[in-house]
């Protein structure tokens, strides 16, 4: 809670920081100075500063969290509207990212300088240092154009239309989840390296533990804690939107509607999301938290 | 899935039909996922901000709202000369202060209530009084009024030529019925007269249905599905492999190939946009006509139109294009390095000279563009520093007159007083460059009260002629409006002003 107001506190005054003027952005280039007047007021713009933050978050605490200046919406429907995409799209890109990160992360660590490891490095910096936008083009030319396989792009609420609700899903889904693998990739390897070099596996080896019960009891366990933790944050990231993803595959998550908002300096809809994004993040990090003394018993004590 | 959806839109469309309360939003079950077999789907590039056509001035907005709401009267999609829509004629008084329009009949709105007098008194009222984004519009009306149900009467402070225009050139001037902004989320929810009903909105597409009572007859259509698709790569993916039959977001760099794809038609036509340089009077030697002159010679118009627009754009040294009645053949400005490097030197100029050149990333083209207007302007010895801003500091800095020059564009124009007046006039709302020049302040008032359309032609020739020799602004090209959509899709037409009315569209 305490963190929550330090938030707000900053993320209201960033957002006006800015320059920029919502009225102006609003009302195009062809407008009379009453008309300027007129939508100042009604948007409130006109109040001191300090006001209209003490009002802002006297509306947020009771989870009011005001009305749009370019839609007129409220910023929780606007919100909401787009949490089902951004959810759905996150959790699919982990999943992905999780089915290459980890064989690929541990297979390469338990056989240093093999093929297998020379493809993660190369899968990894390739997910690192190609653009999202290039990867994303390249694969509805292909997908979508070329082959004709999937739709261009799109959303579909899963309850609506269940296939096309996949279909549309796959590709985004696995241009971000090549992006946080190839990141999650690094991290298993070096984890499970680590793992394998300390005393405890060296004495299970010499008790003579098979090497599997070997890598499953001691390594994996051990190697599993910084994989949460990149996991939590690769999640939050995800959560938060993916502008460029989002845009390319017209995905109406989050992140487009943050970036809408910056460019029409709609600060109702901006503080909103990015309070959102640090509730995110708080919980995330509580849930990463938890699993640590779920998973490792020294933490319980 | 797919053999049910038709069925599903087919129930849903009766629904609409028989649902009158208005404002019902009715799921079509197609909604995303590729529509029923007669709706048409469109991919434009962005979501509508929002549906009050009063309120808004996206223009995502109005390419739905101009399916959804009529206005009195409409730019014909040829020559965009003013046509009857909800006033079928009208009569100005001798001293040309009073406009007499007779209205329709037989109109109603999608809620099924009747049009009168009543809604258009209402629509303009509303603007005026909560001084609405165009309320500037009716800076010369002093009174709108209805004499019976049939008739408005609109009374002027000054005779005001182009008045059809101002209530007529796009939906912002929408009829809305009485007391609409009480009863309906205008913001969500729309109660017009056109040919389709707004059915629902949403983050990934908004969706009308047919009107099947509109007074120019049925759409042939069964509805209109507006998706959004923001990369242009990807929305012309999508028109070929028939995910969309519509789309007006062609990368520009594909144009001249699409030529002869058989997969997809290409239309282009010059659009009433007009791009342009202006330099800030208040900050030496952009003060200096020699100097502003030096740098509309050394600009190669050509040059600029083909790296913006890989050629879809037409190099104009006037505002207005060619195809329109009020445009002017005047370009005495053909790109001479030698004799703008000799108006430096006689303004005293030292070079090189520095001039800043603000652009913004909300027209990329314009970002590459600048990069060849500084190129050639290296040439005359005047080094261009780029900034490139998010519009709204851009917008910021051009208020507050902070800038050396910068490079924008207007739209929508029809009317020669909507290209000139505010931007030239001395102090006008647009006269950024701080450009006066009494002769063309006179001009001005001249062409904005004559009512004969040559004389008002011959004036602002006269005007234009000043502003161009004066440079106040540098003009370089009208962009032309490129659309695409399925072969065989028919009884659409591409138009000037970049309205997109899908009324008579039938699908292949």
């Amino acid at each position: 809670m305490v963190v929550l107001a330090g938030v707000s506190v900053i993320v209201f005054a960033l957002v006006h920081l800015v320059p920029g003027d919502p009225v102006r952005l609003a009302l195009g280039t062809r407008f009379s100075q009453e008309t300027y007047d007129a939508l100042r007021e009604r948007s409130g713009l006109d109040q001191p500063l300090v006001q209209q933050f003490v009002s802002w978050l006297g509306s947020a605490l009771t989870g009011d969290l005001g009305v749009s200046f370019r839609s007129g919406d409220t910023v929780a429907s606007l919100i909401g509207e787009r949490l089902p995409a951004t959810i759905t799209l996150a959790f699919a890109s982990i999943l992905v990212a999780l089915a290459i990160a980890v064989p690929l992360g541990t297979i390469s660590a338990l056989r240093p300088r093999s093929l297998v490891d020379r493809v993660a490095t190369v899968f990894s910096q390739f997910g690192i240092s190609v653009p999202e936008f290039w990867m994303s083009i390249v694969l509805i030319l292909v997908f979508a154009g070329t082959l004709g396989w999937l739709p261009s792009g799109g959303y579909v609420p899963l309850t609506e239309d269940p296939a096309g609700w996949l279909q549309r899903l796959i590709l985004p889904a696995v241009v971000t989840g090549v992006v946080s693998g190839s990141v999650i990739t690094r991290f298993v390897r070096s984890s499970v390296l680590e793992a394998l070099g300390a005393d405890h596996v060296r004495t299970a080896q010499a008790k003579g533990l098979s090497s599997r019960q070997v890598f499953t009891g001691h390594v994996l366990r051990n190697a599993l804690l910084p994989l949460v933790t990149v996991t939590g944050v690769q999640l939050a990231y995800l959560l938060s939107g993916v502008v460029v993803v989002e845009i390319v595959f017209s995905w109406p998550g989050l992140g487009q509607l943050a970036l809408q908002s910056v460019q029409a300096r709609d600060y109702p809809v901006l503080q909103g999301a990015i309070l959102l994004f640090a509730v995110v993040f708080l919980v995330i990090n509580l849930v990463v938290d938890l699993l640590y003394t779920a998973i490792d018993p020294r933490i319980r004590r | 899935m797919r053999a049910t959806r038709p069925l599903a839109l087919a129930v849903a469309g009766t629904l609409a039909l028989s649902a009158c309360g208005g404002g019902e939003s009715v799921d079509t079950g197609g909604g995303g996922g590729g529509g029923g077999d007669n709706t048409l789907v469109a991919a434009v590039s962005a979501q509508p901000d929002q549906l009050d056509p009063h309120v808004t001035t996206a223009y995502a907005s109005f390419q739905v709202l101009e399916n959804v709401y009529d206005t009195l009267v409409v730019p014909d999609p040829e020559d965009l000369t003013m046509q009857p829509s909800l006033a079928t004629e009208w009569k100005t008084s001798d001293d040309g202060l009073e406009w007499r329009f007779t209205l329709r009949d037989g109109v109603t709105f999608h809620d099924g209530s009747e049009f009168d007098s009543a809604d258009v008194v209402y629509s303009y009222n509303r603007i005026i009084d909560e001084e609405l984004s165009n309320s500037f519009r009716f800076q010369n009306v002093e009174s709108v009024a209805a004499d019976g149900p049939d008739t408005v009467v609109l009374t002027l402070s000054q005779p005001t030529p182009n008045l059809l225009e101002r209530i007529g050139s796009f939906k912002g001037m929408a009829i809305l019925p009485e007391g609409a902004a009480d009863d309906l989320d205008l913001t969500t929810e729309a109660n017009g007269t056109g040919p389709f009903r707004l059915e629902s909105s949403d983050a990934s597409s908004t969706v009308l249905t047919a009107y099947e009572d509109y007074w120019g007859g049925a759409p042939s259509v069964d509805g209109v599905e507006f998706r959004y698709i923001t990369e242009p790569a990807a929305a012309l993916t999508a028109l070929q492999n028939g995910e969309v039959q519509w789309t007006d977001n062609v990368p520009p760099q594909q144009i001249e190939s699409l030529g002869d794809d058989d997969s997809v038609e290409l239309e282009t036509t010059p659009s009433v946009d007009y791009w342009y340089l202006s330099m800030n009077y208040a900050r030496p030697p952009f003060d200096n006509r020699d100097v502003r002159r030096a740098i509309s010679l050394a600009v190669d118009r050509e040059a600029v139109a083909e790296a913006a627009w890989f050629g879809a754009a037409q190099a104009n040294q006037t505002a207005i294009p060619e195809d329109s009645f009020f445009y002017y053949d005047y370009a005495p400005f053909d790109r001479d390095v030698d004799q703008a490097r000799q108006l430096l030197q006689q303004a005293g100029v030292t070079t090189p000279l520095t001039m800043g050149l603000m652009v913004t990333d909300e027209y990329p083209e314009t970002v590459t563009a600048a990069q060849v207007i500084a190129s050639q302007l290296e040439e005359i010895g005047v080094t261009v520093e780029i900034e490139t801003l998010d519009f709204a500091t851009w917008l910021d800095r051009q208020g507050a007159g902070d800038f050396d020059a910068f490079y924008l564009g207007w739209l929508g124009n029809l009317d020669p007083a909507a290209y000139y007046q505010e931007q030239h006039q001395t102090g006008g709302p647009n006269n950024y460059q701080g450009y006066s020049n009494p002769q063309v302040d006179q001009l001005l008032q001249q062409g904005a009260t004559e009512p004969e359309d040559e004389a008002r032609k011959a004036i602002y020739d006269q005007a234009a002629q000043l502003i161009v020799d004066d440079v106040s602004y540098l003009y370089l090209y009208n962009p032309d409006v490129v659309q695409a959509w399925a072969p065989g899709l028919s009884g659409y037409q591409i138009r000037a002003d970049k309205a997109i009315n899908f009324e008579n569209v039938e699908l292949p």
